[in-house]
């Protein structure tokens, strides 16, 4: 499409813009008026409250542990998908047999559909027929049993542990093609200057990686923070709230009772929530960035 | 940068890429025995990884009506939505990456925007359009959804594919008087062949597996999806694992084959966004 042709190129954006602009900005001012009015299954009439809302979800009991869940989770599973995926990489760009088979078979849990993922994890957690707790037995930790996603001290690093399953390989797959960028010569030279491996990665891979790393966290982290399926389907939120994150909490109030409203002042708190994590790794590479200049 | 390491620390390496390779198909070697186990078999302590006599009677019981209805409707949502996005994406990359025109950048950085969007947060609106336009319950309805938030992405993938074609291909062509259509679909078309398969297979495996919208905008078993059936079979068969596995495995086997067919262009599409920028 060259320059002369401008109502061809506005005709070409128009659909992709429509939908975006009617089924995403416009709910997201939508959720913000949806927030000021009142609805509950017995009052479906939606009746405007202003910020009681905001009064209700502030000064409810729930509000505190959604909020530290939600930070727990994120910053959990952000932490270990990035770590894990970083190392395997490593792993997988060393010049080993069978190297090809694993690139081809890491991707695998990423591939594999959230649900079905999820159902398979709470299988491997069953406190009688799951392989965790039969390879415990057998390995003469205790005889009986523990209900991983029962008890409120491990049900969320149980979840934790499922969703670094399953989303780990696709930091593993970004981070082996950033390290394949990395030039030949600079690390040549360095290891003819007598740097050893771990000086290499910090001064020559690492720098040059810097960005795809920031881009890959804030990535997970979105990814992570509204990641509704593992949740939802391994624990809803249980045993008493001790896994309840935002989009779940959410769903719950939304569309297992009918509060409209206040799911959607969830809705903005955890938009704002999300926001200033982001915010907070755009400060840190700011101040990384001045402090290597 | 590739590195050969050396004869000692190859062992440990080899070590650790077992052990990589165990965490990751460990658990989808045992979907596969505990799918293949007969009822009759029982779990024992310690567990045994491969069952004593292997049935497909699992997968007998597991492939019931409701699972084909659950099936069928997720190929005509999946695939609607594959077509319709990687079609607007495309049009809509195209233009965002030949334009000169500043409104048209800034609307196409809104949209690549949006894909930060939490789905949860911005439900409950969508849900009530759908409610006002008698939608709810439909195919129309997911597919509407599904094509919206993954246009964000799909055109953020083609971008990167568009932006590394030369224009002066375009503009030979244009001297030799090819419409601007002639152009798209003659000469951009096949050669981002490669971006087109690596979008759609991401967009497939990202719709196939959908659960919220599903879950929020389906209320009645004939217009359930795959993933909601199976959560809706876990409270129906208690703990029937054997068949709980059997439906796991057959939901899980077409992504999983077009993954490993496309699998070169994909990962090569998935990773040009990010780490080329």
């Amino acid at each position: 499409m060259l320059k002369r042709d401008r109502w061809l190129t506005w005709i070409f954006v128009t659909p992709a813009v429509l939908l975006v602009a009617v089924m995403m900005y416009y709910p997201m001012i939508g959720t913000v008026i949806e927030s000021l009015y009142s609805t509950s299954f017995i009052n479906p009439t939606p009746k405007f409250v202003g910020l009681a809302v905001y009064q209700k979800i502030f000064g409810s009991a729930d509000f505190g542990q959604i909020v530290w869940n939600s930070c727990v989770w994120t910053l959990a599973v952000v932490a270990l998908q990035n770590g894990f995926g970083f190392l395997s990489a490593l792993l997988l760009n060393q010049k080993l047999p069978g190297q090809g088979l694993m690139r081809s078979l890491i991707l695998l849990p990423w591939v594999l559909p959230g649900v079905v993922a999820a159902i398979l994890w709470r299988f491997m957690y069953d406190p009688q027929l799951g392989l965790i707790n039969s390879f415990l037995i057998s390995a003469g930790f205790g005889d009986q049993g523990l209900a991983w996603l029962a008890d409120s001290s491990t049900a969320m690093a149980a979840a934790v542990i499922a969703a670094v399953w399953k989303g780990f390989p696709f930091c593993t797959i970004v981070y082996l093609a950033a390290l394949q960028n990395v030039e030949e010569e600079q690390m040549e030279a360095a290891r003819i200057d007598g740097a050893g491996a771990v000086r290499r990665l910090w001064h020559i891979v690492l720098p040059s990686m810097k960005e795809v790393i920031v881009i890959n966290f804030i990535l997970t982290t979105i990814l992570t923070f509204n990641y509704f399926d593992m949740i939802w389907v391994l624990t809803r939120g249980g045993p008493q709230n001790a896994t309840h994150i935002f989009p779940t909490k959410i769903y719950e109030l939304g569309f297992g009772q009918f509060r409209f409203g206040e799911a959607a002042g969830y809705g903005v708190v955890s938009i704002v929530i999300l926001a200033l994590l982001i915010t907070l790794y755009f400060l840190a590479q700011g101040s990384g960035r001045k402090a290597a200049s | 940068m590739s590195v050969a390491p050396s004869k000692t620390s190859r062992a440990g390496l080899m070590l650790l890429q077992l052990g990589l390779c165990v965490v990751i198909l460990l658990p989808f070697f045992w979907m596969v025995s505990v799918s293949l186990k007969p009822a009759s078999e029982p779990f024992a302590i310690p567990a045994r990884l491969w069952p004593q006599n292997p049935t497909l009677e699992n997968y007998v019981t597991a492939f019931r009506p409701e699972f084909r209805t659950y099936f069928f409707n997720s190929v005509v949502v999946s695939l609607s939505t594959v077509v319709i996005t990687v079609t607007l994406a495309l049009f809509a990359a195209y233009s965002f990456t030949r334009t000169q025109m500043r409104a048209i950048s800034v609307l196409m950085l809104l949209v690549i925007v949006a894909q930060m969007f939490p789905a949860s947060a911005i439900i409950i609106p969508i849900y009530k359009m759908m409610k006002a336009a008698n939608l709810l319950n439909t195919y129309a309805s997911l597919i509407l959804a599904y094509v919206t938030v993954t246009l964000p992405v799909a055109i953020w993938m083609l971008r990167g594919f568009l932006s590394r074609l030369p224009v002066a291909l375009e503009e030979a062509a244009a001297i030799d008087g090819a419409g601007p259509f002639k152009i798209f679909f003659l000469i951009i078309l096949p050669l981002c062949k490669p971006g087109i398969v690596a979008t759609a297979v991401f967009v497939l495996i990202v719709t196939w597996q959908e659960f919220l919208f599903a879950l929020s905008f389906t209320s009645t078993k004939d217009m359930r999806t795959l993933p909601v059936g199976m959560n809706d079979f876990i409270g129906q068969y208690g703990i029937r694992y054997g068949e709980l596995m059997a439906s796991s495995v057959l939901i899980s086997v077409p992504v999983i084959a077009i993954f490993f067919l496309l699998q070169r262009q994909f990962v090569a599409g998935l990773t040009a966004g990010a780490v080329k920028g």
